[in-house]
């Protein structure tokens, strides 16, 4: 008796978990189609019209070009820099190697909004003030940890003897590399451009004190736009990121498994 | 390449610049900053040291605002930390075949936008909210109940913001627990509750601790949940760093905030992960 209870309590707290997980995202997407300007659950009306709306918004499609252009920029500066940080810590054996890691993983452990005041102020000694710059370096920085463990954990999985195999057969460093190794490594490369992107297209706190009034990211132009309405186009455009970031997880589940990627 | 083959350090180099130039040297001096005296819109580094920025903490008004930042983060990671294990729990009983769908139930609103998922929670608990409006029309209450714009609200945000980042760190101790243990605790006759509580649950020591760390340090940093849904009377460290920085141009004394934010979290890291080694440590010894 006392044994059903207890398999009924924590059976009910499992089920509340997932309903509390998943609910602000459902109420979210079902309120987007609302066709009155009042948020209204369940809907009376529905409609598209806070879709057209949020993508006719002046300040959501400059947010979402600046994010875009900014979250490709940052991604393709931090792989190929985490690539090469990856590759040399596989390799190397001293022992200063620990220490290296601890540096190259410290922007996981610096809370982003740490990073970003760091970077505003530095750089405003330095009078360097423009925004798209500051933007792209402070993404770039948060996002190379990402990157480093992808590869990483790729390249723990790698045979040695291949790359030795590809050596004694002749192939050159540079052919080893081209043929062998980025073939083998591409999945890892992938999954952390790809997780790279999301973070840097959703990031708050990174970018909070870095924009400007002529350079404002979406999540950021979003929130000041809830300042002062609340009406559903809010709710259009969340829909739109939920979609999207929701097809690149399953994407990234397929491709690298989202529990590897996130737990590193 | 042959060159770079034998010195793993050159490949290094760029990411070690990257992160020394973009991270470590400005933390060093905003820390340096927090050090002088208050210039109000002045960001040049001075040989003058004082103290004076960090004094005002002992204000009672700023002390209260980092009080209610430690009382927040704390409740949030232990409401995170109880759910967290039993979903994790529950996760790793649950057949394979349905295992991989549930993970990714838990994991993929980590990376939906925080502004999206907060927002979600402001349409739930608002005063015209979609909580209010059913328990109205259910007949349970007549005046709307007033949860937005306060503390629990923001706790509420929290733990759905940084819930799966505890799962993911408990399912990973759960992945290394080796089945054969809990079956021979079975067959020697503990009950279910004994195993939790007795096998299990000091198994998952490293993970939870893990978990504590991660969810404790990005609630005490976070601004997005605490800035939409606290309203002005629940404002926290980060939501008075931007005020400093942004609103009031004290830039001395908002550097100096952030040492402390940053100066907690390590410190609160640091000495999770010194318990549990010694405990470990006490662990292997007691055996």
């Amino acid at each position: 008796m006392i044994g059903l209870m207890q398999r009924v309590s924590f059976r009910s707290l499992i089920i509340g978990s997932y309903i509390f997980l998943l609910a602000p995202l459902i109420c979210v997407v079902v309120v987007s189609f609302n066709a009155e300007p009042v948020q209204q659950f369940p809907p009376r009306s529905w409609s598209l019209r806070w879709y057209a709306h949020a993508l006719q918004l002046e300040s959501f499609r400059n947010g979402a070009v600046i994010s875009f252009a900014l979250a490709v920029a940052a991604g393709l500066l931090a792989t190929p820099i985490g690539v090469l940080a990856a590759i040399g810590l596989h390799r190397s054996h001293w022992r200063g190697k620990s220490a290296l890691e601890a540096i190259f993983l410290a922007p996981l452990i610096v809370p982003g909004i740490v990073t970003g005041i760091s970077l505003l102020i530095a750089l405003a000694a330095l009078d360097v003030r423009e925004a798209p710059l500051r933007l792209l370096l402070g993404h770039t920085v948060a996002i190379l940890p990402y990157s480093i463990r992808t590869v990483l954990a790729s390249l723990a999985r790698l045979d040695p003897a291949l790359e030795e195999a590809a050596e004694t057969l002749g192939a050159s460093g540079l052919r080893s590399f081209r043929y062998i190794l980025l073939p083998l490594i591409r999945p890892g490369i992938l999954a952390g451009l790809v997780f790279g992107l999301i973070l840097s297209f959703d990031d708050v706190s990174v970018s909070l004190f870095l924009v400007d009034a002529r350079t404002t990211t979406l999540p950021l132009a979003i929130m000041s736009y809830l300042e002062y309405s609340f009406d559903p186009s809010i709710a259009a455009i969340s829909s739109m990121l939920i979609a999207v970031t929701l097809g690149l997880a399953v994407l990234l589940e397929r491709s690298f498994g989202l529990k590897r990627l996130l737990a590193g | 390449m042959s060159a770079l083959r034998r010195s793993p350090a050159l490949l290094m180099l760029p990411a070690c610049l990257l992160v020394t130039g973009c991270l470590l040297l400005p933390i060093a001096y905003l820390i340096g900053l927090s050090f002088n005296p208050p210039v109000v819109g002045e960001v040049e580094l001075t040989t003058t040291l004082t103290l004076r920025n960090y004094a005002r903490l002992l204000d009672w008004f700023y002390a209260s605002v980092l009080l209610k930042t430690l009382w927040v983060s704390i409740v949030t990671t232990a409401i995170s930390a109880v759910l967290g294990i039993a979903l994790a729990l529950s996760l790793w009983r649950t057949p394979a075949q349905w295992r991989g769908l549930l993970v990714v139930v838990v994991l993929a609103p980590l990376l939906v936008s925080i502004v999206a998922r907060t927002f979600g929670w402001m349409l739930l608990l608002g005063d015209a909210g979609i909580i209010n409006n059913a328990l109205i029309g259910l007949g349970v209450i007549r005046e709307p109940l007033h949860m937005m714009f306060t503390q629990g609200a923001v706790i509420v945000g929290l733990v759905h913001v940084f819930l799966p980042f505890m799962v993911l760190s408990v399912l990973a101790a759960f992945d290394r627990i080796d089945p054969a243990i809990p079956e021979a605790a079975d067959t020697l006759g503990a009950g279910p509750f004994t195993i939790f509580w007795q096998v299990i649950l000091p198994l998952l020591n490293p993970g939870v601790a893990a978990g504590v760390t991660i969810v404790f340090s990005l609630a005490m940093s976070s601004y997005v949940t605490p800035a939409l849904m606290g309203g002005s009377s629940a404002g926290v460290l980060t939501t008075l760093v931007y005020q400093q920085l942004v609103v009031t141009y004290d830039w001395h004394f908002g550097a100096a905030l952030v040492a402390v934010l940053l100066a907690t979290t390590l410190v609160i890291l640091g000495s999770v992960l010194y318990a549990n080694a010694v405990r470990t440590a006490r662990w292997m010894g007691r055996r």
